[in-house]
């Protein structure tokens, strides 16, 4: 569970930074950059929580 | 436990506050890496390259100002820093106590959590920005020394209210939680300058094929140079240079952060803190900087420096939750240490009822925007306050005893106030406001002389003092 929860954080940090690259490509409109990336930043935070809250919490006890 | 988290304990003071750090608590190099990356990377960085815009800087003063400012910084982690920490490995309130006495410590926790609380409070300011693109009510502009609307009072109060409670609460929830966003926070601030890039792009109809022609577009349209905005200070290359090195002073040249290297295996980790200062410090300061620069190329009038609609005009939802993550998670370490701070003057007082007050504290300060808006002057002061007693420390560890003269004085005659240390401490802050004041310096240059003039100080006081209070078990 514990590695597919962490690429699911990478693909969501990609996700994240990815769409501004492209708009500075001239690519992409900055309205789907916004929605791209609020969609990474809830993905980043229910996912990475997951796994980086446990591990803090753990290493803590 | 996370070296963030564990380091932020350090900092508190919850693990070996009275001993030397034990072989096996040391940590390794990576974990001071994501310790920095991740503390530099914060809200007020919002602020920092939108006024650099502000203070009308040049391109190129930036750039190479930046990256040598921020060498500057790295290499004073490493060699004045982290050589000392890891050799004495206590906190810092430990080793001034050893030479400074009980009296003088309380003293400087005093000036330390009063610094501290401003900071925060320039914190919340930058969180409540974005609370007002939501609710629309009159934001302060740049030249706004009062809350100029009720509207903005009662965004400072919720959110420093908020983050008050919290850090009361939950530090060490808030911490964790900050290690989450850290990563994210950071890529947020890089798209901030992606968009804002591409945003220039279009709209100077600049042909960007080339690093040379982004260096053009970089020249003439965004970091244009010439006169500062009304009310700011021109700054040029030795400005932004002395600022990038002197913005942190307190914690590398002051030692604050021998609370965080006592942790360290070897003094050269101190280049760790490079990831700050280059992600935070350099990439992140740009950023903010294209974002404010976009915003004067639209509408040359609308100077105001607002983090939260700056971002939400980037970034949408997303640049909002940065600003707000990025302010709430700083403030509250920064709370949490001014309490800690305070604390130690009244240590029977409860460190809840403390980080309550400390918060209040600091969100009636985030009411005020002269804080947030005069943020480089305001972080050039607080380095300056606390950077001797970093002089007296360097000069008590490596150089008193060459010179005759006993280290850890107060720890040897059991004084409560070392006076040659007090003495350098004052002197050194009145001579720099007599050069400030009266010479025509500016504050961001008078702490490197400053530096020099609390070393000699002290080693001069200290022949006299020593003499005249000999320590028993020295005499």
């Amino acid at each position: 569970m514990r590695p597919i929860l962490q690429i699911t954080s990478l693909v969501a940090l990609i996700a994240l930074t990815l769409p501004s690259v492209i708009f500075l490509a001239g690519r992409l409109e900055l309205n789907t950059v916004k929605w791209i990336m609020l969609l990474a930043t809830i993905v980043w935070f229910v996912v990475a929580t997951g796994w980086m809250w446990k591990d803090n919490g753990a290493e803590k006890s | 436990m996370d070296t963030e988290q564990q380091s932020k304990q350090m900092q508190a003071g919850s693990e070996f506050e009275r001993e030397p750090v034990p072989k096996s608590a040391r940590l390794g190099f990576k974990s001071f890496i994501g310790m920095y990356a991740g503390e530099h990377c914060a809200g007020t960085e919002l602020m920092i390259g939108p006024l650099f815009v502000a203070a009308g800087v040049s391109a190129y003063d930036l750039i190479m100002g930046l990256l040598l400012g921020n060498a500057l910084a790295v290499l004073s982690w490493m060699f004045l820093c982290a050589p000392i920490a890891t050799r004495s490995r206590l906190t810092l309130y430990c080793h001034l106590e050893k030479i400074c006495g009980r009296k003088l410590v309380t003293l400087y926790n005093l000036a330390n959590g009063v610094m501290f609380c401003f900071l925060a409070g320039a914190m919340v300011t930058v969180s409540a920005t974005a609370v007002g693109v939501w609710f629309k009510f009159p934001m302060p502009g740049l030249n706004d020394l009062y809350p100029n609307s009720v509207g903005w009072v009662a965004a400072v109060a919720v959110v420093g209210g908020l983050i008050a409670i919290v850090a009361a609460y939950g530090y060490q929830t808030v911490a964790r939680f900050a290690n989450i966003a850290a990563p994210w926070m950071v890529l947020v601030f890089l798209a901030f300058g992606f968009v804002g890039l591409r945003q220039f792009i279009d709209a100077t109809g600049f042909d960007v094929a080339s690093l040379g022609d982004a260096w053009q577009l970089a020249k003439t349209h965004i970091w244009k140079g010439g006169a500062p905005q009304e009310g700011q200070v021109k700054f040029t290359f030795w400005h932004i240079t002395f600022f990038a090195w002197f913005c942190n002073m307190a914690m590398h040249v002051g030692m604050s952060d021998l609370s965080v290297f006592r942790f360290a295996k070897k003094s050269w980790y101190g280049v760790a803190s490079s990831t700050g200062m280059y992600v935070g410090h350099f990439m992140a300061w740009i950023s903010a900087s294209i974002l404010y620069a976009y915003q004067l190329h639209l509408d040359p009038a609308d100077t105001d420096v607002l983090p939260g609609p700056l971002a939400y005009r980037a970034a949408g939802l997303a640049g909002l939750l940065c600003v707000i993550i990025a302010g709430w998670t700083t403030a509250n370490p920064t709370i949490y240490r001014a309490g800690l701070a305070f604390q130690a003057i009244s240590p029977k007082s409860s460190r809840f009822k403390v980080t309550l007050l400390t918060g209040a504290i600091a969100t009636l300060a985030g009411m005020f925007p002269a804080i947030a808006m005069k943020l480089l002057g305001f972080v050039a002061l607080y380095g300056l306050i606390l950077m001797p007693m970093g002089a007296v420390i360097f000069v008590d560890f490596w150089l008193i005893r060459k010179f005759g003269l006993a280290s850890s004085y107060a720890e040897l005659s059991g004084k409560t106030f070392n006076w040659a240390a007090g003495l350098a401490w004052f002197v050194t802050l009145a001579t720099a406001w007599v050069l400030v004041k009266f010479a025509g310096v500016q504050i961001f240059f008078v702490s490197l002389p400053g530096w020099f003039v609390a070393a000699f100080l002290y080693i001069v006081l200290s022949k006299f003092y020593q003499n005249k209070v000999r320590p028993s078990t020295a005499a």
